[in-house]
């Protein structure tokens, strides 16, 4: 029994799901719901389709070179019977799975980050362009004239002072 | 003399466009299967593919394989059921190995009705069956079983 990969999404199809199709040059091809199928009916390319899991990783969107993903890779060579080789095997897959899955998050935020750092740069310069709806332009803008002509004549009081005393 | 020069320019631009032209006929093939649209399975008068390996069903003739007789209650066959064909002006007896109509929901469809020819007593006529069979067939057990046992894939 065996956990087949829809062609159309490459999502997984369990036993008792499904649909399959044999072509004339013999290639069989597995759909995991009528949706798959349908889109696969009109001819529609699974790499174009924007919510298949092979347009993602065309355009880059997911993890694609790892040596995780390797081991879910199909070996036509048979292997004799081994108790130790099979237990050991379920071990690993497990380990491999948590592995992988770290992995492609990983890679999916790492993607993401540069968004983020876009957003922030944007929302600076948005405040900067809408500030007046934060702060009144001109607001406080009187009393600084104010105190800044105050200063001025304390500066004068203080010139002429100067001036006043060497002559006395 | 202009004249003569214009005369000549104009026939090669006219040997030109028949070069163009494409030839229609070679992009037409006679199919070596039914492609016509989906029916109720395989039924009488119905055109087949034989897809085992025997001289019979793979030798060209001007007309495709036609099923003459059903071996069911009503003429309709599905997988696993045994026809009556007509090739090369002879009749054979054939077992259906798969139908352009969708069947049971975890069966496989195929893309033409594909048919093995037998002998009366459910020999295959064949020496190999290269096109993939569905695994369902092996209920046949005890009747065709040489004819699983000469199938290269199952599917």
């Amino acid at each position: 029994m065996r956990i087949e990969k829809c062609y159309f999404c490459s999502g997984p199809v369990y036993p008792g799901h499904g649909n399959m199709f044999v072509r004339n040059d013999c290639k069989v091809f597995r759909f995991c719901k009528s949706k798959c199928h349908k889109n696969f009916k009109k001819k529609r390319n699974p790499r174009k389709t924007r919510w298949t899991k092979a347009f993602r990783k065309a355009a880059g969107k997911e993890l694609t070179v790892d040596n995780a993903l390797e081991f879910e890779k199909r070996r036509n060579i048979p292997h004799k019977y081994q108790r130790e080789l099979w237990t050991k095997t379920v071990e690993a897959m497990k380990k491999v799975e948590v592995i992988k899955n770290k992995r492609q998050a990983r890679f999916i935020i790492n993607r993401l980050k540069k968004g983020k750092q876009l957003d922030k740069e944007e929302a600076i310069i948005s405040v900067k362009k809408n500030i007046h709806l934060i702060r009144a332009p001109h607001a406080g803008k009187a009393k600084q004239l104010e105190e800044k002509m105050l200063q001025k004549l304390e500066e004068d009081v203080v010139m002429a002072e100067d001036n006043i005393d060497p002559m006395a | 003399m202009a004249l003569l020069n214009r005369l000549a320019k104009c026939k090669s631009m006219h040997l030109a466009c028949h070069a163009l032209r494409v030839d229609a006929t070679s992009f037409t093939q006679h199919s070596a299967f039914s492609v016509s649209a989906v029916s109720a399975a395989i039924q009488k008068m119905t055109r087949v593919r034989v897809v085992d390996n025997s001289p019979l069903g793979n030798t060209p003739h001007h007309r495709a394989p036609r099923v003459i007789h059903v071996y069911t209650k009503n003429g309709v066959g599905k997988v696993g059921d045994k026809v009556l064909l007509a090739i090369k002006g002879q009749k054979k007896k054939a077992l259906i190995v798969g139908h352009k109509m969708p069947g049971e929901r975890m069966t496989p469809r195929f893309d033409s009705n594909n048919v093995v020819l037998i002998e009366d007593n459910g020999n295959p006529t064949g020496t190999r069956i290269r096109v993939p069979v569905p695994t369902h067939l092996r209920k046949l057990e005890g009747d065709y079983s040489k004819l699983l046992a000469i199938a290269s894939r199952f599917v």
